[in-house]
């Protein structure tokens, strides 16, 4: 009895030690997850069956310039700035990790074709305004501010992930019949030899009417 | 035979764990790769003496109509709804009449993704038929775009012109032209029939298609400019650089410190359970039994 104790009680602290090694690992493999609306029975929307409107459509109503986004799935809700070229032809991006910008080379959000919007996932020393932005899913909600007070509505169709070195322009920037937005925001792994990260990921996003 | 029944609780233990944090790397890999077959279609009424109509969209196969547009009158275009790549087929009914009857006309189109379509009902109410109209997403780098559907049955041939020139020198009535690149500027467009011009200036963007339908309006022709598709006049090169790796660290780190307690207490385990079996051995061995 006096031997048999202490080796059983090795034996049950060897397995709690196991349990919680093990659920340390595991809480540790994720990031705080995003609070995502439960969908109640069927996971897809019905498709639309009642009547659309058939409105003449009159090309290029004005939209006006992109102010502010919203993102309510990952906090945010932040100023938009504009952005242009860069030298090289590739587009600048904010000086500030906080703000987002809109390339004034693509349509503005709301009108026809993609509208191009991009942010920081992080700065040197912490999240940047698009830190979340891989987490956003088909069908969650984004909001653009114009400057004349309207709000144009979009929802998120495809999250993806590319490698910058085979980053797909067309499909990203080229032309669309509809209104549509793209998020855009570095990810995959970091390279600390150049400070950059190997990837971008871009969201896809359709307005809604 | 403890000894081999902890051990196998053991390895249970340890692939579970390894199950559970395989789902989600799966999972993740697997959402990246969303559907992308999506395809556009429009559909619209250009028929001159056609009274209003009801137009219905079906998914091939399914007799629920996709969408149903109400009403639609001469000159009206709807915008382009987002669809699954596939077959579908359009009919057409009278305005009012019950989904159930027997459409005026129907006809199928075959949506590919990425591509854009306008099903269109044309001609004269005697001749009428709807027509499927493939349409242009992209221009030549820096230019615009421009087709001419020429829609007047009061004018049956229109000259239609940009800036001055003649883009489609002799369009016959329910003709669809090509499309053509023209310089990004704001133009001056006229439709000039024998009878009646319309004059219009468009600000026709680099990047952006349009088509020009000529139509009989009140007072003599009207030119009605839709826009097919838009890009950015100047797509940037290549993606962006948006991030100083002040979180690259802080994603989930490295689990060796988790492996090595997990280990830990393996070996804490196993330690216990072989001397709870060896005590067991012996006193199996003292009491004889």
């Amino acid at each position: 009895m006096p031997i048999r104790r202490p080796a059983a009680i090795a034996f049950a602290a060897g397995l709690v030690v196991i349990v919680g090694g093990t659920a340390g690992l595991l809480l540790t493999r994720h990031s705080t997850p995003v609070l995502r609306p439960v969908a109640s029975g069927a996971v897809a929307l019905p498709a639309p069956t009642g009547p659309i409107v058939a409105a003449p459509q009159s090309a290029q109503a004005p939209v006006a310039s992109p102010v502010s986004l919203t993102i309510p799935l990952i906090g945010v809700k932040t100023q938009v700035i504009t952005l242009g070229l860069a030298r090289g032809g590739a587009m600048q991006v904010p000086s500030s990790t906080t703000v987002a910008g809109w390339y004034t080379g693509s349509p503005r959000p709301g009108a026809v074709g993609s509208a191009i919007i991009v942010g920081h996932i992080d700065s040197e020393t912490g999240p940047g305004v698009f830190y979340k932005l891989s987490e956003l899913r088909s069908g969650d909600d984004v909001f653009v501010k114009r400057a004349d007070g309207s709000t144009a509505e979009f929802r998120v169709t495809s999250t993806q992930t590319y490698l910058k070195d085979h980053f797909p322009t067309q499909t990203v920037y080229g032309p669309t019949p509809d209104a549509q937005l793209r998020l855009i925001t570095c990810g995959g792994a970091f390279d600390p030899a150049t400070h950059h990260y190997l990837s971008n990921i871009v969201v896809y996003a359709t307005e809604i009417r | 035979m403890r000894f081999s029944k902890i051990t196998r609780q053991f390895i249970m233990l340890m692939g579970a764990s390894a199950l559970l944090l395989g789902v989600p790397a799966a999972a993740a890999s697997a959402s990246s790769s969303a559907a992308q077959g999506t395809g556009w279609i429009r559909l619209a009424h250009l028929s001159p003496n056609t009274p209003p109509v009801d137009v219905y969209l079906y998914s091939f196969g399914n007799s629920n109509a996709k969408i149903v547009l109400h009403h639609v009158a001469y000159g009206e275009v709807s915008p382009y709804e987002a669809v699954t790549a596939g077959d579908y087929s359009v009919a057409m009914r009278s305005a009012g009449a019950a989904a159930s009857s027997q459409p005026v006309l129907s006809t199928s189109v075959t949506v590919k993704a990425n591509h854009a379509y306008t099903v269109a009902g044309m001609g004269p109410e005697s001749g009428l038929r709807l027509q499927v109209l493939n349409d242009e997403l992209n221009t030549p780098q820096g230019k615009s775009s421009v087709r001419v559907i020429q829609a007047s049955l009061k004018q049956q041939t229109v000259k239609f012109t940009c800036g001055g020139q003649a883009i489609v020198p002799k369009a016959t009535f329910a003709s669809v032209s090509s499309y053509q690149a023209i310089p990004a500027n704001t133009w001056t467009m006229q439709a000039i029939g024998s009878g009646s011009t319309a004059t219009a200036r468009f600000s026709m963007a680099a990047g952006t298609v349009h088509t020009m339908v000529v139509l009989d309006g009140t007072n003599g022709l009207e030119i009605v400019n839709l826009l097919d598709a838009a890009g950015a006049g100047q797509p940037p090169a290549g993606g962006v650089t948006t991030g100083f790796g002040g979180t690259a660290g802080h994603g989930p780190g490295s689990p060796l410190p988790w492996l090595a307690v997990i280990g830990a207490g393996a070996l804490v385990a196993v330690g216990g359970g072989l001397r709870l079996r060896r005590h067991g051995l012996r006193r199996q061995a003292n009491t004889g039994v």
